[in-house]
This record gives C-alpha cells, sequence and structure tokens, in this order.
C-alpha cells in the first residue's frame, strides 16, 4: 500500500483556535479520499495546509515521501497537485477558456523572451494548449461555452470551469473542496460522474463535501474532522458504523 | 545639548500634532468606505486660507475659524455627495484618482479666489517665546497640541457615546451587518466626510500661524497625513495618532541632528522602512488571508 | 474576422496607419511638439499598464523611474561626456536594477499598502533629484546635449516624432504579445485570483516583480529620450502629479486595454492644451473633468466601446 501524500501531527492555529489539530493519516494512490465534517470542522483549512496556502504550526506533510515544509503553493503545484476552491476563484477579468489556459502554466513555455517575440515555437504551444483547454471545458461538460468571458458563467458552470482549470495541469492529486455545494441534485449528480470519470484516469481525488449520499456512493475512505481533530477514518461503511462519528453527526442521541 | 534636543521635541509634536489630525482625518473616511481621500490635505488649506480670507474680509478672528472650518466641512460634504456617492461601487485605483481630481479642484479654486500668494495667520495668544530649560515654545505650538488632545477626546465621546458615533464604529467594523440593523451607510460617509473635513480644517487654522499657508499647501501635508495613518495601520485611530507624532518627531530630529535638506524624504523612508517589515503597520491587525 | 479585429492585431496595423498619416494634417513644429509629447507618455502608459491594468498591481510612483531615466542619461552625457548611445542603456540598466532591488518588498503589499508604498519610492526619488543639486542643478535642472549618432545630430521634431512613433508601435506590439501568452496569462491570473494563479503554479512573486521592472523600463526609456528631445529637465518630470498623470491615463483609456492606455494618454496630453483657454480656472476643470469621466466612465473609453463593436460585428 503505497502512500501518495502523508501528514504526520499536522497542526494550525488560529489565535487561540486549533482549526486543525494532531492530524496523522495517509492518502492512498488512486483513491478518492473524502473528508467530512460539520461546519468549521477545519475540512478547508486542511486542503489549504496540504497546498502549501498556509504553513503548518507543527507537523508535516510529506507527498511520495518529500518533505514538503516551506514550500510555497506553486511549487507544490509542480509536484503533481492541484485543487479547487470552495469559495470560486475564478479570474472574471479572463474567458472561460483562458482560465483552464492558466491551468497548464507548468506545461507552457515559459520564457520572457519568447513571449516578448511570440517566437513561432511558443505559438504553436499556445495553440496546442488553446485545443486542450477547448477539451477539457468539453470534458467536464462546458464544451459549448469556451468563447465566453468568465463573468458570464453561472455559478453552477463556474464550479466545473475550476474542475477544468484544475485538470489542466495533468495532476497526479486533485483537491475538491465542496464542488457541489449550491448545487442542484441534477448537477450534483453530474459532478458526481465527473469526479469518478476523473478518478478513473487514474488521479488521486480528495474530496471535501457536506453531500453525504455524494460521499457515500464515490468515495473510497473517508476521514471525518470534528473541531480539527480525527474523529474516524476508514471505508463508508465502517465510518457509517462508528459510534462517535454516529453520535456526533445525529447529535446527544 | 538639552536644550537641542527639547527644541526638536517641541517642534516635532507640533507637526506631529498637525499630521495626527490629517491622519485621523483619512482613517475616519477609511473606516466608513475604504476609501483613501486624497483631498485631504485641502481641508486644512481651506482652514487656514479660509481663516486669512474671512479675516481680511473685517470678520472678528474666532468667526473667521468658524467660517473656514464650515467651509471645509461643506467642501467635504460635497466631494462626498456628488463624487464618491455617484462613484458607487469603484475599485481602488479610480477612487483614488476621484480624490485627486476633487482636490486639484478644490486647489484650482483656492488658487482662483484668494490667489498664489503666502499668508500669515497672527498667533492666537502672541508670538512671546516661553522658555523651558533653555528652548523655546511658541505659545502657537501650545495651541495646535492642546487643540490635537480636545479633538481626540471629542472623537473617543464621540465614537463611544454617540449614537452617530456607533453607527459609524459598526459600519466600519461590519457594513452589511449595519445595513441589516437600519445603519444608512450613505448618511455614515457623509458624516465621515464631514467630520474629517472639520478635523483638517482646524489642523490647519491652528498650524496656520506657524506654517504660514497658501492654495498649495495641501499636497505635502496630505500625503503625510496619509503617510502617518498607513504607518499606524490603515483603519486604527491609536495608531493615526501615534503615526502622526511619530512622524512629527522624526522630522524634527532628522533636520536637527542630521540635515534639513532631506526632511521631507523622512516619512517615505520612513513609511517604506516600516512596511518591508511590518506590511501591516506598526498597528495593524496581523491576519491570515482566508481563502 | 471578429476575433482578429478584438485581438488587437488590427488595432497594431490601424495605430501604424494613423501614426503615419498624422503629419499630413501637422501645420507648423508645435504641433509636432505636442505629438511627440503625445507618443511619449502612451509609451509610458502602455508599459504601465502591463503592471496596474493588466497584473493588477497599482503604482503611484511611475514617474519617479521616467525621471530617474531622464536624469541618469542627462548627467552622463551632460556632465561625464558618455556617449547617448551608451548613456540612454546605461539609464536602462540603473533604473531596472533599482526597480528590482525594490519590487520584491514592495509587491508583497497590496491596495492602500501598496499605493502608499509606490507613491513614497516615487516621491523619494524626485527628492533625491532636487536636492543634489551639485549633480543634477536642484530645482532649476539642468541641460541635456541632444543625441549624436556618427557626427549627425537627432534634430528636428520630425525626425523625433519618426523615432517616438516607431517606438510606441515597438511597445504595443510587444505587450500585445507578452499578453496574449503563458507569462502574460500568468500576470492577468495573479489579478484576477492570486491565489488560483499560486495554485495553478505560478510563481505570482516573480511575475509581479518581472512586470514591474519591465513598466519601470518602459518609463525609464520614454524619460530617457524625452531628456534628450526637450534639453532641459527638471525634477518635475518625475513628481508625484506626473504618476498620477500616468495611472490616469491607464485608467480613464481602460484597464487592461493596451490601445486604451493610447487613448488615455492622448486624452490627458491633449487636455491642458484644450483648457489653456480656462486661464485661471484651468486646474478647476482639469479636476472636474478628471472626477466626471472616472465617476461616468469607470471601465474607461475603450473597453466601453470595444463592447460596442463586439455587440455589432456579433
Ligand atoms: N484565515 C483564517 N484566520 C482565522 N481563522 C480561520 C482562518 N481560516 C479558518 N479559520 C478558522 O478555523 C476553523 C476551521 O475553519 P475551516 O474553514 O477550515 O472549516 P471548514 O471545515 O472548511 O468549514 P465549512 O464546512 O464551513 O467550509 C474555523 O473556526 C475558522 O473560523
Ligand atoms: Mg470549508
Amino acid at each position: 500500500m503505497t502512500h501518495l501524500l502523508e501528514t504526520s501531527n499536522l497542526t494550525k492555529t488560529f489565535g487561540g483556535v486549533h482549526a486543525v489539530a494532531d492530524l496523522s493519516f495517509g492518502v492512498e494512490a488512486g483513491a478518492i479520499q473524502a473528508i467530512i465534517g460539520p461546519n468549521g470542522a477545519g475540512k478547508t483549512t486542511l486542503i489549504n495546509l496540504l497546498t502549501g496556502i498556509y504553513t503548518p504550526s507543527a507537523g508535516d506533510v510529506r507527498i511520495d515521501g518529500r518533505d514538503t515544509r516551506g514550500l510555497p503553493p506553486h511549487r507544490l503545484a509542480g509536484l503533481g497537485l492541484s485543487r479547487t476552491f470552495q469559495n470560486l476563484q475564478i479570474c472574471m477579468n479572463m474567458s472561460a477558456l483562458e482560465n483552464v489556459m492558466v491551468g497548464r502554466h507548468l506545461r507552457m513555455n515559459r520564457s520572457f523572451t519568447a513571449a516578448l517575440l511570440r517566437l513561432p515555437a511558443l505559438r504553436r504551444g499556445d495553440a496546442d494548449c488553446r485545443r486542450r483547454a477547448a477539451e477539457l471545458m468539453d470534458f467536464v461538460g462546458l464544451g459549448d461555452l469556451t468563447e465566453r468571458d468568465a463573468d458570464t458563467l453561472s455559478y453552477g458552470a463556474l464550479k466545473r470551469l475550476e474542475i477544468a482549470r484544475a485538470l489542466a495541469s495533468e495532476p497526479k492529486l486533485l483537491l475538491l473542496d465542496e464542488p457541489a455545494a449550491g448545487l442542484n441534485a441534477n448537477e450534483t449528480a453530474a459532478i458526481e460522474t465527473l469526479i469518478r470519470r476523473v478518478a478513473e484516469l487514474g488521479i488521486t481525488v480528495i474530496l471535501v463535501e457536506h453531500d453525504m449520499k455524494l460521499v457515500m456512493a464515490i468515495s473510497d475512505r473517508i476521514l471525518v474532522l470534528d473541531h480539527g481533530k480525527q474523529l474516524a477514518i476508514g471505508t463508508p461503511a465502517e465510518v457509517r458504523a462508528d459510534p462517535a462519528v454516529i453520535s456526533a453527526y445525529l447529535g446527544a442521541a | 545639548m538639552l536644550s537641542d534636543f527639547l527644541q526638536f521635541l517641541f517642534s516635532g509634536l507640533t507637526t506631529g500634532a498637525t499630521f495626527a489630525l490629517v491622519a485621523l482625518g483619512f482613517t475616519i473616511i477609511y473606516n466608513a468606505s475604504h476609501v483613501i481621500n486624497f483631498a485631504q490635505g485641502e481641508f486644512l488649506m481651506i482652514g487656514g486660507m479660509g481663516t486669512v480670507m474671512f479675516a481680511a474680509a473685517g470678520m472678528p478672528l474666532l468667526l473667521a475659524i468658524a467660517a473656514a472650518v464650515a467651509l471645509a466641512v461643506i467642501a467635504g460634504m460635497a466631494i462626498e455627495k456628488f463624487a464618491i456617492e455617484r462613484a458607487g461601487q469603484a475599485d481602488t485605483i479610480p477612487l483614488i484618482i476621484i480624490t485627486i481630481g476633487a482636490s486639484l479642484f478644490l486647489r484650482g479654486l483656492a488658487q482662483y479666489f484668494w490667489g498664489k500668494s503666502y499668508h500669515a495667520v497672527p498667533a492666537f495668544s502672541g508670538d512671546e517665546p516661553i522658555n523651558i530649560l533653555g528652548a523655546t515654545l511658541l505659545p502657537q505650538s501650545l495651541w495646535v497640541l492642546g487643540s490635537m488632545l480636545i479633538l481626540v477626546c471629542l472623537l473617543a465621546w464621540f465614537f463611544e457615546r454617540t449614537l452617530s458615533g456607533k453607527a459609524m464604529l459598526a459600519v466600519a467594523a461590519n457594513k452589511d451587518a449595519a445595513q441589516m440593523v437600519g445603519i444608512s451607510p450613505r448618511f455614515v460617509l457623509l458624516l465621515a466626510f464631514a467630520l474629517s473635513a472639520a478635523l483638517g480644517a482646524i489642523a490647519g487654522v491652528m498650524a496656520a500661524p506657524i506654517t504660514l499657508t497658501s492654495y498649495d499647501i495641501g499636497i505635502m501635508l496630505g500625503l503625510k497625513g496619509f503617510v502617518a495613518a498607513v504607518l499606524g495601520g490603515l483603519g486604527s485611530a491609536f495608531g493615526a495618532v501615534a503615526g502622526g507624532l511619530l512622524l512629527g518627531l522624526m522630522e524634527a530630529m532628522t533636520a536637527g541632528y542630521v540635515s534639513s535638506d532631506y526632511k521631507d524624504a523622512v516619512p517615505f523612508v520612513l513609511v517604506l522602512l516600516v512596511l518591508f517589515f511590518m506590511p501591516g503597520g506598526l498597528f495593524g491587525a496581523k491576519s491570515t488571508a482566508r481563502v | 474576422m471578429r476575433n482578429w479585429i478584438l485581438s488587437g492585431r488590427a488595432g497594431l496595423l490601424l495605430l501604424a496607419v494613423v501614426l503615419a498619416l498624422a503629419p499630413l494634417g501637422f501645420g507648423n513644429p508645435y504641433h509636432y511638439d505636442i505629438a511627440i509629447h503625445v507618443l511619449i507618455n502612451a509609451i509610458v502608459a502602455v508599459g504601465l499598464n502591463l503592471l496596474v491594468g493588466y497584473a493588477g498591481q497599482v503604482s503611484l510612483g511611475h514617474a519617479g523611474f521616467f525621471g530617474l531615466g531622464a536624469y541618469v542619461t542627462g548627467i552622463l552625457s551632460a556632465h561625464y561626456g558618455w556617449h547617448t548611445l551608451l548613456s540612454i542603456p546605461m539609464a536602462l540598466v540603473v533604473v531596472a536594477v533599482l526597480a528590482f532591488a525594490v519590487a520584491r518588498p514592495i509587491l508583497r503589499l497590496s491596495g492602500h499598502y501598496l499605493a502608499m508604498a509606490t507613491l513614497g519610492l516615487g516621491i523619494l526619488i524626485t527628492i533625491v533629484l532636487r536636492t543634489e543639486g551639485w549633480l543634477t542643478g536642484g530645482p532649476d535642472g539642468m541641460i541635456v546635449p541632444p543625441i549624436e549618432i556618427l557626427g549627425w545630430q537627432l534634430f528636428g521634431e520630425a525626425y523625433w516624432y519618426a523615432l517616438m512613433a516607431a517606438l510606441l508601435v515597438l511597445a504595443v506590439w510587444l505587450a500585445l504579445n507578452l499578453i496574449d501568452s503563458p507569462v502574460g496569462r500568468a500576470l492577468r491570473a495573479v489579478h484576477g485570483s492570486d491565489v488560483a494563479a499560486q495554485v495553478a503554479g505560478v510563481n505570482t512573486t516573480r511575475y509581479k516583480v518581472l512586470i514591474f521592472v519591465v513598466s519601470a523600463v518602459f518609463a525609464a526609456l520614454t524619460g530617457a529620450l524625452t531628456a534628450h528631445y526637450s534639453g532641459f529637465i527638471t525634477p518635475d518630470l518625475g513628481g508625484f502629479m506626473r504618476s498620477i498623470e500616468f495611472v490616469t491615463m491607464v485608467v480613464l483609456g481602460g484597464m487592461a486595454s493596451t490601445f486604451g492606455a493610447i487613448v488615455g494618454a492622448l486624452v490627458l496630453t491633449l487636455l491642458p492644451q484644450l483648457l489653456t483657454g480656462f486661464d485661471e480656472l484651468e486646474m478647476v476643470v482639469f479636476g472636474a473633468v478628471l472626477m466626471a469621466v472616472i465617476i461616468f466612465m469607470p471601465r474607461g473609453l475603450v473597453p466601453s466601446l470595444r463592447t460596442l463593436i463586439g455587440r455589432f460585428l456579433r
């Protein structure tokens, strides 16, 4: 059993709040790993720690066995991490397609001189990137919106656009922070299919989600957080049967 | 030696008090709307020049001061009503340009009606310097420092005890929530402009006997007030006062002990150094941006 | 067709044609002089727009780089006898080094703090220029020799117009290329969402620094050429109000629009000429126009127009 990602004693405090407290867990390569927990449990904070947006107060994260301490987000992206955001982070000053193209940044010719002079090689790379970005938009179901400016897209479309952008870097590990939040049943079902198809590509998925039906249906393993601490971890069936989870979720029953 | 130091201290505190009042003006408007009002310095100009002009027209000094302050308040409210409010949800940069446009407008009017020459306002209680341990203190400096202290106390009372003051604090803390409980952000914004215009004008009047006044004094005073507000951490009233006094002292000490050539450079060197090491200013809250 | 028109390549062609034909309408050297100043401002604005409009980082101190560029080449050529073909590149190097040195700490800031820091930097540059009179002539300014190449002096408005027009076309071409490239998209992403750019692998700090230096060099080159063109420079070239004018050009024409920056430069350079009739009230009218345009056209001139054309072509 190989762990693509592992944390040990990972902790993040804000003032006195332990947003994430002493978490040690691993994510298997190729798995869909869900992270659930009530509001304020620390799920987003955990994602931010894994992707380098926040620096841990204590503990560490290893990716493919490599300690990621001190690495900024763009370096972690280079290690194959990619993510979406709970609160949309779409570049509204760009077209939908360009948003996805930005996602491919690390696989592009990033030479400044080539850009200034618009060298033929760069132009070819750009055309290729444009085509792949359009394919990805098609993959997430936005095939007919490629020409649109991002600020004209609906909320549901923007949620998918984030996924397309995250996929554009051809990541090893995709972290999704509440991809179905605010979506209706149909849209949620479509997201479920989409996540399955992503997993079929061999991409490991970390999924933060409140929709239990979705989580139970597609996760290989589930990590339950409460007040930043690990409440339970295991397969959907195990987690569902866990007394601690039941009492936390069903309240004082 | 001691007398030199005291001398620099007195002059530093005097200019520092003026900067502090300008910075407070920036802070009040910033808290109400996140606008940086580059026309803040013009309120000082209107205070000083207005007093000169009204007094020259035959008004007694006290009345002339009141009229000048009233004029500044009208100008401040006009900027809010006709420019800031109309601009709606404009971004930082357009708002900066709008307030700079407003400051050119006011400065231009002052130049047109009041001319380009420098004017002196007679000191309120004579020019007889007070001697303290070999250093001299102008009575007008006491006026400046005293008025700053009184204004700061008045402001503290206003924000803590009056309904309008509390409404302004509520908007600063959370605009949407404040609106939900029935506070009108527009009213608060108008009040903020009136208040900072009054603060600026009074500072301008008090300092005029020491520094002379003319239609274009607002540029540098405004910029230095902005520096003071940023030094303290934008939005912090305590920071604004501390930043203003610190700035005045640093300027005076540099002019006294190093060289007066670079006196005007002090604020900008200081603010760059502070921001390099403390990106939120000296007293700004440290926080992790939420994602 | 529609894409081609909106992509800016058509605009570049149009710009070149307009610049080539414009002299037909110039009656006297004075017209040339104004046109040259429009071009000077346009080049700075196109560069500044890369930083402010595209990357979303405000600078209220860019005139400082302009002024420093002017003084470095001015001082080297006038006092130290440097050839202008060496002193101008040296001006670019000095400004680039300065901009690079301060860029990292400055660009860690954002919003009003960034505005304050850039403003302070610009003012500090002018204070130094004003104070070090032994080198710069102080507030009264200094005389700068003309550009000389193999004994031939670059002299006369027509030559200068041709040079500046060519430079503007070049600047626009470079800017358009940059914007429509991986680097340009990364820059725009920094503006749109800094954290999204970071997780997409963009080293946001590096890109901000890069574009800060590039736009500073645009300003420095133009400043250096201006020094040799006008033959006389004062510290006001780098003053706070000049910085504000540059930013206003960008906003007025339309942020994140290269042609907008040119239109902004055109309008803001011609405005004072048109306002001379107002005499004493010039500053009042200028201030009022500034406020009115930004309030009523917050998106700027060119993007508003472009929306119209785009709709028309659909
Ligand atoms: N940048 C921050 N500064 C201060 N406190 C923070 C910050 N980010 C998160 N917190 C705090 O950390 C705790 C965990 O927040 P987090 O956003 O990680 O929860 P979550 O599980 O994602 O909740 P939700 O389901 O509502 O998205 C909360 O108490 C929150 O207030
Ligand atoms: Mg969350």
